[in-house]
């Protein structure tokens, strides 16, 4: 090669960028900073899955943007004043429920075959065989049976009643013409699903994209699905590329590689707010503020941490407006409760606990701590008020928000040690088997109008003879706690149901088997030319409408 | 320049001793949080600004200083004494104890590193008899990582020691030395350690800047040490996050690391000098 | 010599089957096993249902019963399936394999390229001008930390500049020039992090070699300064940084994590890590065991290049002399 054809190969490796950034518009290139593990739809529930498959899957029925159920794939919800949702009893004598759904006449999978209740019927063959393992077996448990009427009228028969009857979203309809092959043996389903080992088949999509592409970790592409009848989305082609690292995610953005960075599975809020001071701008930062609820499990099993005023010290002590205020531009509220404001079911008359760190002080000595000549209080018995506080380590915001705690306490003679371990000890070990110490920082991610049963009900703490299911891992007993939990789920009556909201947020509020601390919010950061894209704020990602997403004149 | 070196490591260190002294001297505070007054830019009280809790710069790049240091010095001397140690025995005996001893170096260089470190980090250390109040301490996460880094760390002494001393085995004055009846202890003291020296001083010298890189390493993976400890490597992790507002967060963390590093190196190369008998001929 | 070597190639088979268990055991005794995690979360796992899971992965047997069954799978060619790819554990590692083959073989060759001729060049002139500008760079190259050299990289040659992509591998169908174009930024980090190292090595080395007798009676005879320097000097110089390279193979191997991380390269480091925190044991297991085989297969290569270069060096005898 001569020195010249070398000089201008080297030129053409350095200028020739202009094919990597994508004005053309026809094509959308989003950055997630996870990959899915699988694209099956009932296994290993994920936030980038869900991400993704929002574009190419249509679910029974979903939650939109005003956080109400809604039919996707089906034609109405089921009800009770309509009849098409009816109590009854099941084989084995107890209360059961049937609901009934008609699927949508011009739902089609991408190789045009209609979806029928063929898929329905396989489906839950699917999710209830054992050796299968979907992630949310339950579902299909409470699944007594199902008759299908014709192709598209089915009846769904539960094994117990609930105010919440209305939605199937996690009955993931999957193609039974493609995938029954697979499920031969079903241990062996996981293995062969065609959503894994041919994911391009169009026969498995039937949103208005489908799969085309898939580089395992790298990137996914997506293309109209000719066979959608819907609303024709504006861009042919979507590429979500997972990068991991929220500083290369950045600078992917900046150096045009992305057009967009995904507000559910992308930039924590300081690195949003960062990024808008000095790029704001070139982009269109959207925050919406959502259901992931950031708090301290407090470990009621602590002696230090029984007695009701210390919890409430604590709770007093930290400055969680100013935080929300300095280190979130004020873009994530304070929590006073697990129940998201936004919630239809939210009360607002609980106890909130001020930054007021004489209170806590006072609150402090009543309950016998009185500050030691390190500053750290103690009690009559010589025990020092000394805690410590874990969450997943390398979480930059949670880190530094604990690092705000614990100084804070510090103020008002809490000594509170920092233990951090990796998330899958944390949650794998630490947190679920209650072995952490006292105070343990995470989030719950959960639906509106959740019923914190998994979290609050004392059959719920996890245990040895339990086989550590449960996720009441403060080990929090209140026996009228349990009652309202049970009662939420079959008092439907409109106001009983949310008078029992109300008492249940007064007594968490009261009894603060953990500490809220603030709700996070999403940062969708996208180019100023992007229009149609609506966050939710709920678990359900901007993706399912995605046909809406368009660019600006 | 290896004095200057010197020079230039123990001003860092008596620095970083007197972080105390200057955090009464300054009336600032290294861990207190002041959240109406993060990323302030330098100035008054606050000689490098405040970092993303609020707390000052300088003073932490003080405290850190000290713990960077102990953990780089620590366990760089450690890892040179097992590694020589072990090189030369295996060097000089040969036979059955060199390939047994190869073969136990070969198995812990060929072991991850990765899930030894979660699984040491997941260790409760009061289930080891310590109290709660000293396992909760930075020096517990110090030795952790000190601990963690000499226990595979040595290999690379050990085989670089032992490839020296092998060849040294053969060499005249050696032979010369064995003739005459000299012990093997003699021997290995008199003969093959000086000459061994230098490889390993280099070595030793280059694995302090490479152990306080790792441990920076080991923040930005969130297995390091436990904030609100100050590292150079844990402030320059944490400067990522602020990189695009406040770059200089980031600057003097690495600073301080570049420094120390050169510092060390031409401390090793002067010391080698001095330390090779033949260069000093 | 032959001898020699399948002696040493069966010691470190026995090594590495002796790791296998080590890794194994170590696999198993990380807090939380793939079951726990799942209970953990999702609320809707009952104990019989975890039980059940438990058993169908085999999780409930002692764990020498499921390395036995393991090994024997494994022996049979069947490394089990990544429960975090969702596909066979060969179909994961094998492209994973060669994209860190690419990235470290250009990197580590690279190195070399530089690092000899410069080491060689600082040692000719110790303590010249030329010598420390070397040494300053040689410093400055290991005295940053990966993560931030790559970070800075990022920042001016993605962002300010705009010439190269932030972003690891291209598509897989992207031409050869949009290949090469990715992999400059990923192979520059890693070469300038690593090269600093390998030129000290050298001059180190070279250093040393040229204060021995023969080359300073070469010298003393009036032999060319270039063909001592060249001819006897660096086939010395060259022993310990063979040792040091071939030692490096295994950290190399795992150790651009870091790199990799940074760029999205979906490499083996990379790979690695994300199933050992996303609790995937076949996949982790497979990684490692292969990490440490480079690492054992390494050390073999430098032996046997101590051997060939250094006729002193005389192999599997004992002090017989």
């Amino acid at each position: 090669m001569s020195l010249s054809r070398f000089a201008a190969l080297c030129v053409s490796l350095f200028v020739a960028t202009a094919p990597a950034v994508s004005h053309a518009k026809d094509t959308l290139v989003i950055g997630i900073s996870q990959f899915p593990s699988t694209l099956h739809p009932s296994f290993d529930s994920m936030l980038s899955k869900e991400y993704v498959n929002g574009m190419a899957r249509q679910k029974l029925t979903i939650i939109d943007h005003d956080w109400e159920i809604a039919c996707l794939l089906c034609m109405e919800l089921p009800n009770l004043e309509k009849g098409t949702a009816r109590f009854e009893t099941t084989p084995d004598g107890a209360d059961g429920l049937a609901v009934d759904y008609t699927l949508r006449d011009d739902a089609v999978w991408g190789d045009g075959t209609p979806i029928t209740t063929k898929d329905v019927l396989f489906t839950w063959e699917v999710g209830r065989t054992p050796e299968v393992g979907v992630s949310n077996q339950e579902l299909f448990r409470r699944i007594l049976s199902i008759d299908a009427h014709d192709d598209k009228r089915f009846t769904v028969h539960l094994d117990r009643r609930s105010c919440s009857y209305e939605g199937l979203a996690d009955f993931e309809l999957i193609p039974e013409h493609i995938e029954r092959a697979a499920f031969e043996v079903p241990a062996d389903y996981r293995k062969r699903t065609a959503y894994d080992r041919d994911p391009t088949n169009p026969a498995l999509w039937n949103g208005p994209y489908r799969v085309t592409g898939v580089q395992p970790g790298v990137s996914i592409t997506l293309e109209v699905n000719p066979r959608w009848t819907g609303q024709k989305p504006h861009f042919n082609r979507i590429i979500v590329r997972a990068i991991e690292n929220t500083a290369a995610l950045t600078a992917n953005l900046l150096s045009g590689d992305i057009d967009m960075i995904a507000g559910e599975l992308g930039l924590t809020i300081d690195q949003a707010l960062s990024f808008e001071r000095r790029h704001g701008d070139d982009y269109q930062i959207v925050y919406r503020s959502g259901l992931i609820y950031e708090h301290i499990d407090l470990n009621l099993e602590n002696p230090l941490l029984q007695d009701v005023r210390v919890r409430r010290a604590l709770l007093h002590a930290i400055d969680r407006e100013a935080m929300n205020k300095q280190l979130f531009d004020g873009r994530q509220p304070t929590a006073h409760g697990g129940v998201n404001p936004l919630d239809s079911v939210y009360y607002d008359g609980v106890p909130k606990y001020a930054f007021d760190p004489d209170r806590a002080r006072a609150l402090l000595e009543e309950a016998g701590w009185t500050p030691g000549p390190d500053g750290v209080r103690r009690n009559a018995e010589g025990a020092t008020l000394r805690l410590e506080i874990g969450t997943t380590a390398g979480n930059k915001t949670r880190e530094l928000v604990q690092q705000v705690l614990q100084s804070q306490w510090k103020d008002v003679g809490v000594a509170v040690g920092i233990k951090n371990e990796p998330a899958r000890v944390f949650f794998g070990e630490t947190v679920s088997k209650r072995q952490y110490d006292s105070m343990a920082m995470f989030a719950w991610l959960s639906s509106p109008q959740n019923i914190p049963r998994s979290t609050l009900h004392s059959e719920e703490i996890p245990m040895e003879e339990n086989g550590w299911s449960g996720q009441n891992y403060t080990s929090y007993r209140n026996p009228r706690m349990d009652e309202i939990i049970d009662d939420l789920e079959l008092v439907c009556e409109e106001d009983a149901n949310q008078a029992l909201w109300n008492e249940m947020q007064m007594i968490y509020a009261t009894d603060l088997p953990a500490l809220p601390l603030y709700y996070r919010a999403q940062a969708h950061i996208m180019p100023t030319w992007l229009t149609g894209l609506r966050p939710t704020g709920h678990q359900f990602p901007s993706t399912i409408w995605v046909q809406e997403w368009n660019v600006a004149e | 320049m290896a004095a200057a070196s010197g020079v230039i490591l123990v001003l860092l260190s008596l620095l970083a001793l007197a972080a105390p002294l200057a955090e009464a001297q300054l009336g600032v505070s290294g861990d207190a949080a002041d959240l109406f007054n993060r990323l302030a830019p330098p100035g008054g009280a606050h000689l490098l600004g405040t970092d993303e809790v609020g707390r000052d710069v300088f003073v932490r790049l003080l405290y850190g200083g000290q713990v960077s240091l102990a953990v780089g010095l620590s366990t760089a001397v450690l890892t040179g004494l097992i590694g020589a140690v072990i090189g030369l025995i295996a060097g000089y005996f040969g036979g059955a104890i060199d390939t047994v001893l190869m073969r136990i170096t070969d198995a812990i260089i060929s072991l991850p590193l990765l899930p030894l470190l979660i699984v040491l980090a997941a260790i409760d250390l009061t289930k080891l008899g310590l109290s709660a109040e000293a396992a909760a301490s930075s020096e517990a996460g110090m030795i952790r990582i000190v601990a963690i880094i000499a226990l595979v760390g040595w290999t690379t002494v050990a085989r670089l020691v032992r490839a020296e001393t092998l060849s040294l085995r053969r060499r005249d004055f050696v032979r010369a030395a064995r003739a005459q009846g000299s012990t093997p202890l003699r021997i290995i003291a008199v003969h093959i350690l000086p000459n061994v020296s230098g490889p390993l001083v280099v070595a030793t010298t280059l694995s302090v800047g490479n152990v306080i890189l790792f441990e920076s390493v080991l923040s930005f993976l969130g297995l390091g040490i436990q904030p609100p400890t100050p590292t150079w490597g844990a402030m320059l992790t944490n400067a990522q996050e602020v990189i695009w507002d406040t770059p200089a967060l980031a600057l003097w963390p690495g600073l301080m690391i570049f420094v120390t590093v050169i510092a060390f190196n031409f401390l090793g190369d002067g010391l080698q000098d001095a330390l090779d008998p033949q260069a000093r001929e | 010599m032959l001898r020699i070597l399948a002696d040493r190639l069966l010691q470190s088979l026995l090594v590495l089957f002796a790791l296998s268990f080590l890794i194994y055991a170590m696999i198993g005794l990380m807090p939380g096993d793939p079951i726990d995690v799942m209970v953990a979360a999702d609320p809707d796992i009952t104990p019989a249902d975890a039980a059940r899971m438990k058993a169908a992965f085999g999780l409930d047997r002692p764990i020498l019963e499921r390395y036995a069954a393991w090994l024997v799978a494994a022996l049979q060619g069947d490394l089990g399936f990544s429960r975090l790819y969702s596909q066979p554990v060969v179909d994961v590692v094998l492209p994973r394999l060669g994209a860190t083959a690419v990235l470290l073989g250009v990197s580590l060759t690279l190195s070399l390229l530089i690092a000899i001729p410069i080491g060689v060049l600082a040692a000719a002139r110790p303590h010249s001008g030329l010598d420390y500008g070397v040494n300053l760079f040689c410093f400055a190259g290991v005295s940053a930390p990966p993560f931030w050299l790559a970070l800075l990289a990022i920042i001016l040659f993605s962002v300010t500049l705009g010439w190269l992509p932030a972003s690891g591998q291209a598509p897989a169908d992207a031409g050869i020039l949009t290949q090469i174009r990715h992999a400059i930024l990923p192979v520059g980090v890693l070469t300038l992090s690593s090269v600093g190292g390998y030129i000290r090595f050298m001059r180190g080395a070279m250093l040393e070699t040229m204060r021995r007798d023969y080359i300073r009676t070469a010298r003393a005879k009036g032999a060319d300064m270039r063909r001592v320097l060249f001819n006897h000097a660096l086939r010395n110089a060259l022993l310990p940084l063979i040792t040091i390279v071939a030692l490096s193979f295994g950290t190399l191997f795992s150790g651009a994590l870091i790199t990799e991380t940074m760029f999205s390269w979906l490499g083996m480091g990379k790979t690695i890590y994300d199933a050992i925190l996303g609790n995937d044991f076949n996949l982790a297991l497979v990684g490692l065991l292969l990490a440490s085989a480079m690492t054992l297969a390494g050390n073999i290569l430098a032996d046997i290049c101590y051997a060939g270069l250094d006729p002193r060096v005389d192999y599997g005898k004992g002090d017989r002399a």
